[in-house]
């Protein structure tokens, strides 16, 4: 893989890393909630112009990761424009292979499309500033999620961290066991294959997540009431970060509401 | 601090008791050393003293058992032990050191303002200051270890339970933690560690208690005493012994002495493999780029027939991305020619593909469509030890089983090498010497055999050549004696040799003579013991097994 995985903070700080994370998180899923309403292109698209820059610039996300972290949902979002091009009914605008394509159809796949790659740059940007300990710790503070939770899913992210690396392990040490294979060749990627190693993979993989229950119910986990070594903030600039975002997303749906480009479920019928 | 009388445990299903009314008093200052054979109940005692048997591991407990005034078993974990375990991955939960350590003060509601500084007095305390800001998964072996440390001793507990804190380590970073281990010894708390390496660490607790293989105390008493004394019986259990009492269990001084008596014997039994042998398996020039870096710059190798080449230098030398590129299993610029290749990886269970130990061993044969399968994997299971075990999953098994298993599997197969990844790691004395005799066996059937390892000993009782890798180039090579003798070159590659070897050494002789008479000697000694426990210890090799190599040549010898 080239440049950073997409699935853990980067390393350096930035307006969004030192946002809270139960704000972030909160503040991502309602726009991806209020996002539910519209089906024209356009107010999504104002949004995703909006945000590409916002995100980019207030994260220090750098333009090539944002481009790759797109590009990994750009399949998806893709599919969904196809899709509900040739499947909605409404005025044909031209017939593609038997199927007709309709001006509804384009107009509702493109808007489910751009709201793909905008949900998705969201939470790519909120994965690449946000620390899994940190999240846990405001999850455990600001939405009073119990410790046993927050530690077993901090656990399970241990586990998963090593997950790639365990699985590459997994199938050399038992691609080396078929006593037909040639020195260079690829992994066995059959499916008998790759469920033995997944099979594998999760034996061991449970094995250790009982053992890490142990150690952390072994450290007084769930003994009594507990303090948090270094309390995540939540203060006045968290909630400029909300009022700022979902200011925006009110903006531009009063906007497109009042220039006529809105459309709604019950519009398209 | 400790108190338990009379504690016996079964585990459920098992045909007997683990713990056979065990009595054992450790008051504060007082550090124990526990020792025994392996599945003789040391870490089922430890476990008890934890609280994890029965709270979390179903067991029968009887007795009366009370750790740092609590009595067990209780719903709740002793609030004032600390537990230490083998595998740095199984006890480092979050994602950086620092929430690490602080995770059991956070625990017992210490004011948020006094954690910061403790943190870092703890981690001081085992030399880890350096790490506090490191994330845990990108710790080493090492380091995970004594981050591991820090977050048990933050917490001041009265009680210390260390489950072999070293087993998975590097002899430097085993000497390193024992360190660690050993300034955790104070005059307010009480420790029992349980540990097989005794040739190596450094130093140990007072007080040394011996379980026998029936889960009884069979010695209590002061260590350096108890480990004279006992020196055959627990030989016998399989420990690596400090030298002085394992030159008492062969009955004997110094390895001059044995020397003088042995050697010539023992050197026309194992003889040292012929030069000439020809090339089965030939590397040239082998780079290897992992991860954006080069691990590997123009290594030339070549495995002869008959003959054990040791691999060995120091973490990230490039010793196992040497051997997974001589398997073909990871993309290589260079040469690698030669006959069909086997690989036995570290961890044995990684390779595990049946779901009984037969089908496991039967699964090479069967796939090559031999026609004598059957045959093939009696013959193996017999020579391995594990014909009592045919029936049983192979995730089932211990560690040492394991191991026997992930060797026979691949000793079936016929191969003209077979490369192995630290056989030893993580294994008893009596396993690595059942895998050295193992891997010796294959090589005088013929094959060429590769072996990495950070284990010396194995190196001076197996392999008739070294190859030192150090950063991705080969700092060194030659004869196993004259790698061994090499002072400057072992210096050079932070190589520290065992008291045991540095003795064999020493001596002037050939080495692996030096060392096979002393463990005659020692298995002379503790025989009449041996014969005496039910499982006994059994001829691990009895015959060849397998097909016979190709002899495919890669070139002239």
């Amino acid at each position: 893989m080239n440049g950073p995985g997409l699935g853990r903070a980067l390393p350096h700080d930035s307006v969004l890393h030192r946002r809270n994370p139960t704000v972030k998180l909160a503040v991502s899923f309602a726009v991806a909630l209020v996002l539910l309403v519209p089906v024209d292109p356009w107010t999504p698209a104002v949004l995703l112009v909006l945000a590409l820059p916002a995100a980019t610039l207030a994260g220090r996300l750098g333009a090539r990761t944002v481009l790759r972290a797109l590009a990994l949902f750009t399949p998806f979002a893709l599919s969904l424009l196809a899709v509900n091009a040739v499947t909605r009914p409404g005025a044909v605008l031209a017939h593609v292979g038997g199927l007709e394509v309709t001006t509804t159809g384009l107009t509702v796949g493109g808007a489910l499309a751009l709201r793909t790659l905008l949900v998705g740059l969201l939470s790519v940007a909120f994965t690449l500033t946000t620390d899994a300990g940190r999240l846990m710790t405001s999850l455990h503070q600001h939405a009073r999620l119990g410790p046993r939770a927050t530690f077993a899913v901090l656990a399970g992210y241990r586990v998963l961290e090593q997950l790639p690396e365990r699985w590459e392990t997994v199938r050399r040490a038992q691609a080396v066991r078929e006593p037909a294979r040639r020195p260079g060749a690829r992994l066995p990627s059959d499916p008998a294959s790759l469920a033995r190693a997944a099979f594998t993979v999760l034996v061991v993989s449970l094995r250790q997540g009982e053992r890490l229950a142990i150690a952390l119910e072994q450290r007084g986990l769930g003994a009594g009431p507990r303090t948090v070594a270094r309390p995540v903030p939540l203060d006045r600039r968290d909630l400029v970060l909300a009022v700022v975002v979902l200011g925006a997303v009110g903006v531009v749906l009063l906007a497109s509401w009042r220039s006529g480009v809105l459309r709604t479920w019950s519009t398209v019928g | 601090m400790i108190r338990a009388r009379g504690l016996t445990v079964r585990y459920p299903g098992a045909p007997r008791a683990v713990l056979d009314g065990v009595d054992l008093e450790v008051r504060p200052g007082e550090h124990v050393l526990l020792l025994g054979g392996s599945g003789g109940g040391k870490s089922t005692l430890l476990r008890v003293l934890a609280g994890v048997v029965p709270r979390v591991v179903d067991a029968d407990v009887s007795g009366a058992v009370e750790v740092a005034g609590v009595h067990l078993p209780a719903e709740q974990v002793p609030p004032s032990t600390g537990y230490l375990t083998q595998d740095p991955a199984d006890q480092l939960v979050l994602p950086t050191v620092r929430d690490e350590v602080a995770f059991g003060l956070e625990n017992r509601a210490v004011p948020a303002a006094q954690i910061p500084p403790r943190v870092e007095a703890a981690l001081r305390a085992v030399g880890a200051a350096h790490l506090v800001d490191r994330r845990t998964a990108e710790l080493s072996g090492g380091e995970g270890q004594r981050v591991g440390l820090a977050a048990t001793l933050v917490t001041a507990p009265d009680v210390l339970l260390l489950d072999e804190p070293t087993a998975l380590l590097d002899p430097a970073a085993a000497r390193g933690v024992a360190a660690a281990v050993a300034a955790a010894r104070t005059p307010y708390r009480a420790s029992v560690l349980v540990e097989h390496r005794l040739d190596e660490l450094g130093v140990l607790p007072g007080r040394t208690v011996v379980l026998d293989a029936g889960g009884r105390v069979a010695a209590d008493g002061p260590t350096a005493g108890v480990l004279v004394e006992q020196a055959s019986h627990l030989a016998g259990l399989g420990l690596a012994l400090p030298l002085r009492a394992e030159l008492r269990a062969a009955g004997v001084g110094s390895l001059d002495e044995l020397a003088g008596r042995d050697v010539r014997r023992t050197a026309v039994a194992a003889p040292l493999g012929a030069p000439a042998a020809h090339v089965v398996l030939r590397a040239r020039d082998l780079r290897v780029r992992r991860d954006g870096r080069d691990v590997l710059h123009g290594v030339d190798l070549d495995v002869r027939a008959g003959r054990v080449t040791a691999v060995v230098g120091p973490n990230g030398s490039g010793k196992s991305t040497l051997l997974l590129a001589l398997a073909g299993l990871l993309p290589a610029a260079g040469g690698v020619r030669g006959g069909t290749v086997g690989s036995v990886f570290q961890r044995p269970e990684h390779q595990l593909l049946a779901r009984t130990v037969r089908d496991e061993v039967a699964w090479g044969p069967r796939r090559a469509r031999r026609t004598d399968v059957d045959a093939l994997v009696a013959a193996a299971l017999g020579r391995y030890a594990l014909d009592g075990l045919a029936d049983h999953d192979p995730f089932r098994l211990s560690g040492g089983q394991q191991r026997r298993l992930s060797l026979a599997a691949s000793a079936v197969c016929g191969h003209d090498v077979l490369l192995a990844d630290e056989p030893t790691f993580g294994q008893d004395r009596r396993t690595s010497l059942a895998c050295g005799d193992a891997l010796r066996a294959l090589a005088d059937e013929g094959r060429g055999v590769v072996v990495v390892t950070h284990d010396l000993r194995l190196v001076a009782e197996l392999a008739d050549d070294v190859v030192v890798l150090r950063a991705g180039h080969v700092a060194g090579r030659g004869a196993t004696d004259d790698v061994l003798a090499d002072v400057r070159l072992l210096g050079a590659t932070g190589l520290v040799l065992p008291p045991v070897v540095a003795a064999a050494v020493a001596t002037g002789r050939p080495v692996r003579a030096v060392l096979g008479a002393l463990r005659s000697a020692v298995r002379t000694a503790t025989g009449a013991e041996a014969s005496r426990r039910p499982e006994g210890r059994r001829a691990v090799l009895a015959g060849a097994v397998g097909g016979t190599p190709s002899r495919h040549p890669a070139g002239a010898p």
